[in-house]
């Protein structure tokens, strides 16, 4: 599979990235590398195989509905530097 | 300048050869006089009453301090309340947690003091930790070389006696190859073994909290305060934890060894080999059986990991934005340049190319023959291993291919950097517990051997390092920074 | 053209748990912005989500309550993209593998008939938070208090043909989901959101029209015209020769219209993927079981046994049942009343709602108890007081503290039953009213209404009715 220019580019608008454009024929090629690399994986016999998502076979332990956290705002706000009246603050939203 | 094991420190304060305090300055000053050529710490300026400052969530008492007055550091991927967490980035450059991080909030309440956060690979990714933001880490063994990442600070400062014991992260091999390349030992539990609570998310199911120490006993000492259940991580595993420090001695005559004959291939260059073979026969002589075995689909490692992590760091990253911590930008008024522009500074160059790697095999078009993929060779891989330890109880292979490289060698070829992941990647993937540890030098550079064993079987690993350790004294070598230095302490 | 109408609603339900469904904080609604988000809802570095094991157990019911199939196994995935209410940058949702699949619903339509209309799955997941974008000039303001309340998310097959039943089917899942006590569905408060993908198809083509989404219609009355605008303006497009553009529509209910939505998430690309910090869930047939068991009974469950156990006409039934509260305050009454059940059903679909009409309340906060109806309705049964004292009665419980029987006894309102002094006063009345009695007496029937009317006034409404009808027509017959 090659990569194109335009493949980074709409990944950067998927992933909020802004690559200079100097930047962009580097990552193209390391991308490039990385991709053939990657490519060996189509050699390996996965007939059958379920995909693995955990190495442990575990299933999700369930939490008692109880409310246990309470208001931390004042100290959890400390490291933004945008807020106003409790109120998290970014460019205006445009819909 | 001699380095203290955690063991011999416990004797000491015990003893009252020296007060806590005075331990805690003794290794201040050792960072500031010699962290300069080696830029493992990040932050070296934590006043002892910070560690211990309490928190409001921890209601219970200390029931047993462990480790009263035990200096450690840690990666800087790890939350510690209060205290600059950086991960290497200047995403997080100004960020204080308000929460610790479990296991550092395990190693607190049994009294361990935290000296300093370590120097690290960007977000935990690299093999050299010359990602970091904050400049790289040098090996004390050679400065002009990596001391591997992406946990290098941690390796550094424990190679160099800066520091008795360091935690450090493993996602692909990032505590034992560091381990390896700085000669001491580096152990990565079993996947669900430590809390991930407050460990900052680089690869959710392969990252593993672990430990990097002087010796395997120092290793078990530390393991046993920090493993353990923990509710707030789904992926946690409620499986008692041994004392493993009562249990080094135990008998190992007998046990199996396996030899996967893929990663003896005839690779490896004749030096290494020949630093193995040493160690075999050092095994051998205490008793261990050694067998051929194959792990066919090893081969697919370092492939399926640079799906598979790149994939998870994408999304765990996305939550770096600017909003509500973090690198932001100021006077944009438009949300997607917002959020670019301080994606863009905030972010290295690796850790950019991982997130694009990994948007991309998860992307329309792509999950199935990739991401997909991956995990279903995931799975032959850990099946291959299942298989394996039927007949033996141990696996063995070189950490690395080969000891420390020069910083710079391999920065701007990706994939030539990735390779180095590929003996120690497979272990993540089974979510297997792995150690690496020195056994000899290969041109005045430390190398390292590494043992795998089934899920749950640390003790496995701890035992027949330490009773390795008690035969040879690679573990005990000294690198030449703490050499030629002069200084009493 | 006979254009046919193609409709399927999303619904997103906010369960009403009290901890969120990664998190342990409130779910409290209306507090003070970002007071109620924890730092796993804020999505802080290196913190891990936990399931709520209600959630869990309210999806359950509500697939056993549809019919549908309860997954053994199901997985929690994140949908990937960047919006600021969404905190981590991805939403943790299910894709594959959801918790409920398959189901089914009947609706009653207009003409009586009943279609059932499929529901696709149900699948959990956790809500943003929200954005105010006119509170500071030049930026929006972000609350994450709602960021990691729990969602079911409810997919209907597309196979609702109109408005109307569009309309029907909302309103079932509704009142399906208070029964169930899983959520209280209040729109207002954004606990019940309706999303609706509408397309239309020649009649007779199989292949469904492009389809356009119109979002967040939070009330009844705007899903109707929300979609008869959409399918007019589909209609009008097509007709002319032209495409539907799949897009985002939102509803202006001021305007009537439906606007296209600035392109927020089309170009997006999920990239769905299993969460690798959560595990699969495993439902075991046990818990299937006890949750089975223990489901409460459903609308239709509950008009059979009004109409079979309680002889209540089926209209009324429905009427009652229609609102599981007014339900539960009916059951409550019963339970204290030994009379006939109509009399009660009565009472409460005239008296009771009409309070409820009137002051805009929900019977959650009416004054007046179950019990103290059912005495009311006691006290009119055996003859202590007739069903116009019992209305005035009925009004002063709203304010008054007393019970039925300290109101009869303080103010009087014993009901005259004594014929002697009924007699004493429609012979006073018949008197005071003569050109009525002769009227009466020349054949004028319904002035009898008129002149016991006044016997009523003359006995402040005490006089029993009946007797005084009786009485009335026999001492006029006498005459």
């Amino acid at each position: 599979m090659t990569i194109t220019k335009s493949d980074i580019e709409h990944i950067c608008d998927l992933s909020k990235l802004n690559l200079d454009d100097d930047e962009v024929p580097i990552y193209l090629q390391q991308m490039t590398d990385i991709l053939e690399m990657i490519e060996q994986l189509q050699s390996a016999d996965t007939n059958e195989i379920i995909p693995m998502a955990h190495p442990l076979d575990m299933h999700q332990r369930l939490r008692e509905d109880i409310v246990t956290e309470t208001n931390h705002r004042d100290i959890y706000q400390k490291n933004s530097s945008h807020v106003e009246e409790g109120f998290y603050k970014v460019p205006k939203v445009i819909e | 300048m001699e380095r203290f094991t955690v063991k011999a420190i416990q004797n000491m304060l015990s003893e009252k050869q020296i007060s806590a305090t005075e331990l805690f300055d003794l290794y201040r000053s050792r960072i500031a006089d010699y962290d300069q050529s080696l830029n493992a710490f990040i932050t070296s300026d934590i006043q002892p009453n910070a560690a211990y400052m309490t928190d409001d969530q921890d209601q219970e008492s200390p029931i047993d301090f462990a480790l009263t007055g035990i200096p450690y550091a840690a990666k800087d991927i790890f939350c510690t309340q209060g205290i600059k967490t950086t991960c290497g980035s200047k995403m997080l450059e100004n960020f204080i947690p308000p929460y610790d991080a479990t296991v550092v909030r395990r190693l607190k309440r049994q009294g361990a003091v935290l000296l300093g956060k370590t120097n690290m690979d960007e977000f935990a990714m690299g093999s050299s930790s010359e990602t970091s933001y904050f400049g790289s880490v040098h090996n004390p063994w050679d400065i002009e070389r990596t001391p591997g990442g992406s946990s290098g600070g941690s390796a550094a400062a424990v190679a160099a006696g800066l520091t008795p014991i360091a935690l450090g992260t493993d996602t692909g091999g990032s505590i034992r190859q560091p381990a390896a390349f700085t000669g001491i030992t580096g152990l990565k539990p079993t996947y669900g073994r430590c809390s991930r609570y407050g460990m900052v998310a680089f690869a959710s199911s392969l990252d593993q909290a672990g430990i990097l120490a002087l010796s395997a006993e120092d290793t078990a000492i530390f393991l046993e305060s920090m493993a353990g259940f923990d509710p707030l991580d789904s992926t946690s595993v409620e499986e008692s934890v041994p004392q493993y420090s009562q249990y080094l001695e135990e008998n190992i005559k007998g046990k199996i060894i396996g030899l996967p004959k893929e990663f003896f291939d005839g690779s490896l260059g004749s030096a290494y080999e020949a630093l193995i073979a040493e160690s075999i026969n050092s095994y051998k002589k205490l008793g261990i059986v050694f067998k051929e075995i194959s792990l066919p689909n090893i081969g697919y490692s370092v492939p399926t990991y640079y799906v598979v992590a790149p994939a998870e760091c994408s999304s765990n990253l996305a939550r770096y934005d600017g909003v509500r911590f973090g690198y932001r930008s100021q006077n944009i008024e438009d949300l997607d340049e917002f959020y670019r522009t301080n994606r863009q500074i905030g972010f290295g160059q690796e850790v950019k190319r991982r997130i694009i790697t990994g948007t991309y095999v998860l992307s329309a078009g792509y999950y199935d023959a990739y991401y997909l993929k991956a995990q279903k060779v995931r799975q032959l891989i850990n099946q291959d291993f299942a298989r394996a330890f039927e007949s033996v109880d141990i696996i063995l292979g070189p950490t690395t291919q080969t000891a420390a490289f020069k910083l710079g060698e391999k920065i701007d070829d990706p994939v030539s950097m990735y390779m180095n992941d590929m003996y120690t990647i497979s272990a993540n993937l089974a979510g297997l517990p792995a150690i690496s540890h020195p056994i000899g030098f290969v041109e005045n550079l430390p190398y390292g051997l590494q043992l795998i064993a089934p899920h749950f079987k640390e003790l496995d690993l701890l035992s027949l390092t330490h009773q390795y350790q008690k035969v040879t004294d690679w573990h005990q070598a000294v690198p030449r920074l703490l050499q030629s230095s002069e200084g009493n302490d | 053209m006979h254009w046919e109408t193609v409709i399927g609603l999303e619904i997103h339900v906010q369960l009403a748990c009290d901890s969120k469904i990664f998190s342990s904080a409130s779910t409290a609604y209306g507090k003070e912005q970002n007071t109620q988000a924890s730092l796993i809802d804020l999505g802080y570095p290196g913190v891990l989500p936990v399931l709520n094991k209600e959630v869990v157990m309210m999806a359950i019911k509500f697939g056993l309550a549809v019919d549908a199939e309860i997954a053994e196994l199901s997985i929690f995935a994140r949908k990937n993209y960047f919006y600021p209410d969404l905190p981590k940058g991805y939403q943790i949702s299910q894709y594959e593998l959801p918790i409920v699949s398959g189901g089914q619903l009947f609706i009653t339509l207009d003409n009586g008939t009943e279609k059932r209309i499929g529901i696709t799955r149900a699948h959990l997941e956790e809500d943003a938070g929200k954005s105010i974008h006119d509170k500071f000039p030049g930026a929006s303001a972000i609350d994450l208090n709602r960021a990691g309340t729990p969602l079911l998310e409810i997919v209907s097959e597309p196979e609702l043909s109109s408005a109307k039943e569009a309309t029907l089917y909302m309103q079932k899942i509704h009142q399906l989901v208070r029964y169930l006590k899983i959520s209280d569905g209040n729109m207002q408060e954004g606990s019940f959101r309706c999303d609706a993908n509408v397309s239309l198809k020649p009649k007779d083509n199989t292949e469904l029209g492009t389809r356009a989404e119109i979002k967040n219609i939070n009330s009844f009355r705007f899903i109707e015209n929300a979609i008869n605008y959409e399918v007019e303006r589909q209609k009008e497009i097509l007709e002319q020769g032209g495409s539907v553009v799949q897009e985002t529509r939102l509803y202006d209910s001021d305007a009537g219209e439906t606007r296209s939505m600035r392109t927020k998430e089309e170009a997006n690309d999920y990239r769905y993927f299993p969460d690798p910090d959560l595990l699969p869930v495993k439902i075991d047939k046990e818990i299937i079981e006890t949750i089975a068991a223990s489901l409460p009974e459903l609308f239709n469950q509950k008009v059979d046994r009004y109409v079979k156990t309680l002889s209540i006409k089926p209209v009324d039934a429905t009427a009652i049942a229609k609102n599981i509260e007014l339900a539960e305050y009916f059951e409550d009454a019963l339970n204290t009343y030994n009379g006939n059940p109509q009399l009660l059903a009565n009472w409460l679909i005239t008296e009771v709602m009409a309070i409820l009409n009137k002051d805009k309340i929900e019977i959650a906060s009416l004054s007046i108890s179950a019990k103290s109806v059912s005495q009311l309705i006691q006290r009119i049964d055996d003859g202590t007081i007739s069903s116009t004292i019992a209305k005035n009665i009925f009004s002063q419980l709203i304010e008054s503290e007393m019970s039925v029987d300290e109101l009869i006894k303080d103010q009087g309102l014993e009901q005259i039953s004594d014929t002697n002094e009924i007699e004493q006063v429609i012979r006073i009345v018949l008197n005071e009213n003569q050109e009525q009695r002769d009227q009466y007496l020349a054949g004028k029937e319904q002035v009898l209404g008129f002149l016991i009317g006044k016997v009523m006034q003359k006995t402040q409404g005490k006089a029993n009715p009946k007797l005084v009808n009786d009485l009335m027509v026999e001492i006029l017959s006498n005459h």
